[in-house]
């Protein structure tokens, strides 16, 4: 008989429906502000990337427009071909700048600079140490590798130390691996001890900052910058997706580093590059870092009034120390009524669940944003404790 | 969700009394004060107060139990409509020929759980029957439980039955554990590995979508433990391998073809099984010829023994030899998670520190992927 060989794609998704696992895609109808317009409602944005609000700031629109202007929509080919402009070279040396490393290199997203280098920094015969609760690109990238893996307990650099030193009597190269913030928790996994404990054993370090970036350390420069260890995190990567507010990813460190990562890395080599109005609004957001410090600032002012207040509501905020805001409310389905009472309330933040965090851990992760007002803060508190005390949360 | 579950409790738990007429030593006395106490009857109720109070409104649970004290007496008080008294006890006091035969009953039922309340040796009379056809969970109440079928706490332990009910746990190997009697009598206490039941174990999920995550079962990641030792013995072709006993290793070893024994040390070499069932002499003789060996070892019972409790055939003088640093552990991370130690209890109080310098393992949780995992002796 032959085989029904498409059956799968309706049976798999009407298995993920019926257990509401299913992602039902909420549909955008304005920029991404803090004010948007979702599935036709207006709601206040607490649940994206675009920590410091540059996505619609008029220098990157107009970074985009000119850059589009001039070289056109497309960039025609992959890097390593036609596809490598002025522009991307300019973007590169401006970031390089603005983390004080050697050098930068552009990825088309952060998971394809994950999936890409990671398995070409370690082989066979190597090691990967991983934070347990490092994010999904990450793992994937270690799974692309042929080297052997260690966990250790999150941020426990105790348990760091043991893998390491049990490593160092077994494997050619060690490459330790870690989120530095924590996406879950809002926690920063502690770089300053982690450069140490591989510099004593001749390991590489890998961050992925993808929510540091533009967030933590002095004018956002990052997670090196927080602990005042720029340039000696060997791989810094990063993403343009998230609070630079365009799309993009990114490694910063040596040349070395750079060239062998370029040459290497399949994820960059056979993919197209970024249109010129991605690149030209990638320049514009790094001027805008350079140049405009107030957006930080305001996120970090916003960060601690909303933390500040949902506590003394009687909220557990757990251990976040950045924008990410985890309101824990234990129990999962509790969590998702929560977040869709929310939702009715006009205010628009994700639920996250078991397995994803523990089972008594379920919350609403709240991302705090530069361009809220405090008005719209205390519009958001009001809600958050209306619906806390009827769900008996708070 | 509904589901059948067989409960029966015993209500002299603990191996205390059974044991107390031949004992000596310190251990034994000390066994024998603690067992003589008739908890049982009180952890069942703490348990199924738990459960009913926290856990029941939506569970549908039909309960098939004995009467008076091994069940019945228990579960009166909480409103419970759906309930089967299947086995009647004698005034006569109960005896584990009680428990077998209530298992036999409960059996008949077609129960999908059995619950019951003890210590190992009544997790020993329930497996003799049970086997490996339904899991069984137990509610601690024993002076020692080294058996991996006990919730670590009667909330625990409410709060897994809760869970299996909803399905949310998921079916695993559990060793039961066992006094051996005769180098009891002598005044040694040791235990030995007596077989491998079905226990109801925490999932490992897998993230598969950005938020869904697959539960993966307790085999598929066996599978890749498999894989794993399959690939060490590729790369040492020179070694001969030493297979411990329990379910994590015996699924290794049939799942490399090889006719390997669940309780006891088989020897590897090439792939090819050149020995079964080996005893320390026979292993003394092995390392003779060679030299070069590494041993595969898998915590063992609720406590995470990798050594000293089921495989004493592998004594100080054997791991002497061997050398620690052969010892490959794996684990199912769901093993680790209910015993967040590994332990070693050689008997050798000069070997014992070698593991203590070492201070951690690292423990093999999956396909060349692995964590490390502190090292416990019953020294210090």
């Amino acid at each position: 008989m032959k085989r029904n060989s498409k059956a799968f794609l309706k049976a798999e998704y009407d298995d993920l429906v019926s257990k509401n696992l299913d992602w039902k895609l909420r549909v955008l109808e304005s920029g991404s502000t803090p004010h948007s317009i979702v599935d036709g409602k207006k709601v206040l944005m607490l649940c994206s990337n675009n920590y410091l609000n540059l996505s619609n700031h008029p220098r990157l629109v107009q970074g985009a427009i000119d850059a589009a202007k001039k070289y056109g929509a497309g960039s025609g080919s992959v890097r390593a071909i036609a596809g490598t402009m002025k522009l991307h070279i300019e973007v590169e040396k401006r970031l390089a700048k603005f983390k004080r490393t050697e050098s930068a290199l552009i990825y088309q997203t952060g998971f394809a600079a994950n999936a890409g280098l990671i398995p070409q920094l370690v082989g066979d015969g190597d090691i990967i140490i991983s934070d347990e609760l490092n994010h999904g690109s990450i793992i994937d990238g270690v799974r692309l590798a042929k080297a052997d893996r260690a966990v250790y307990k999150h941020k426990d650099m105790g348990e760091l130390d043991k893998v390491l030193k049990e490593a160092d009597k077994k494997y050619r190269r060690i490459l330790i691996i870690t989120d530095g913030v924590f996406s879950m928790d809002g926690d920063i996994a502690p770089m300053d001890k982690i450069v140490k404990l591989a510099n004593e054993y001749g390991a590489m370090t890998y961050v992925d900052d993808a929510h540091g970036e533009g967030v933590i350390g002095p004018d956002g420069r990052g997670i090196g910058a927080h602990f005042g260890i720029e340039g000696k995190i060997d791989v810094e990567m990063g993403t343009f997706s998230k609070a630079f507010g365009v799309v993009g990813g990114l490694i910063a460190g040596s040349q070395d580093l750079v060239n062998f990562a370029y040459n290497k890395s399949r994820t960059w080599l056979l993919s197209g590059s970024h249109p010129p109005a991605v690149a030209g609004a990638q320049l514009a957001a790094i001027d805008v870092l350079e140049t405009e410090p107030q957006h930080v600032k305001n996120l970090w002012d916003n960060t601690k009034y909303f933390k500040k207040e949902l506590k003394s509501m009687g909220f557990n905020t757990g251990e976040s120390e950045t924008p990410i805001t985890p309101v824990i409310v234990g129990d999962s389905g509790k969590a998702k009524e929560l977040s869709n009472l929310l939702f009715d309330e006009a205010i628009f933040a994700l639920p996250i669940v078991f397995p994803m965090v523990a089972k008594d851990k379920a919350r609403i992760r709240v991302m705090v944003n530069a361009g809220l007002t405090k008005k719209d803060l205390d519009f958001a508190l009001g809600r958050f404790e209306k619906l806390g005390k009827k769900l008996k949360i708070i | 969700m509904s589901s059948k579950i067989g409960f029966v409790v015993n209500p002299i738990a603990g191996m205390g009394g059974r044991v107390g007429l031949k004992g000596t030593d310190g251990v034994l006395k000390e066994a024998i004060a603690l067992g003589a106490k008739p908890l049982a009857s009180e952890k069942a109720k703490e348990t199924l107060k738990e459960y009913f109070s926290n856990y029941s409104t939506k569970d549908e649970v039909y309960w098939f139990t004995c009467s008076g004290e091994m069940g019945a007496d228990e579960l009166k008080g909480f409103g419970v409509k759906k309930i089967e008294v299947v086995y009647n006890i004698s005034d006569k006091g109960t005896s584990p020929e009680d428990t077998r035969n209530a298992c036999k009953k409960l059996m008949e039922k077609n129960v999908d759980l059995l619950l019951f309340c003890g210590g190992d040796g009544t997790a020993k009379d329930i497996f003799e029957i049970v086997g490996k056809s339904i899991p069984i969970l137990g509610i601690p109440a024993g002076v020692k439980m080294h058996s991996g079928v006990f919730g670590i706490t009667t909330s625990a332990t409410a709060k897994m039955l809760h869970e299996f009910v909803n399905k949310t746990l998921t079916i695993g190997d559990v060793e039961i554990m066992d006094l051996d009697e005769e180098l009891y009598r002598k005044g040694e206490w040791n235990i030995r590995l007596f077989g491998i039941a079905q226990g109801i174990v925490e999932p490992t999920y897998v993230q598969v979508g950005k938020t869904v995550y697959e539960s993966v079962s307790d085999n598929a990641i066996k599978d890749e433990l498999a894989e794993h030792v399959m690939d060490e013995m590729e790369k040492n072709k020179d070694f001969l391998f030493l297979l411990g006993p329990g379910g994590t290793i015996d699924y290794i070893a049939r799942k490399m073809g090889l006719d390997s024994t669940i309780l006891g040390i088989d020897a590897v070499y090439n792939k090819k099984l050149i020995a079964k069932d080996v005893n320390e002499e026979e292993i003394l003789n092995l390392l003779k010829n060679y030299p070069r060996v590494k041993v595969i070892l898998s915590p063992i019972g609720a406590q995470g023994f990798i050594l000293g409790r089921g495989n004493l055939q592998l004594s100080p003088k054997v791991i002497k030899k061997i050398d620690v640093d052969n010892i490959i552990v794996v684990s199912t991370p769901s093993k680790l998670s209910s015993t967040p130690f590994i332990r070693v209890d050689t008997g050798d109080k000069k070997l014992d520190r070698i593991f203590i310098r070492k201070e951690f393992m690292m423990v093999v949780i999956g396909y060349r992927l692995s964590r490390v995992v502190r090292i416990q002796t019953n020294n210090f």
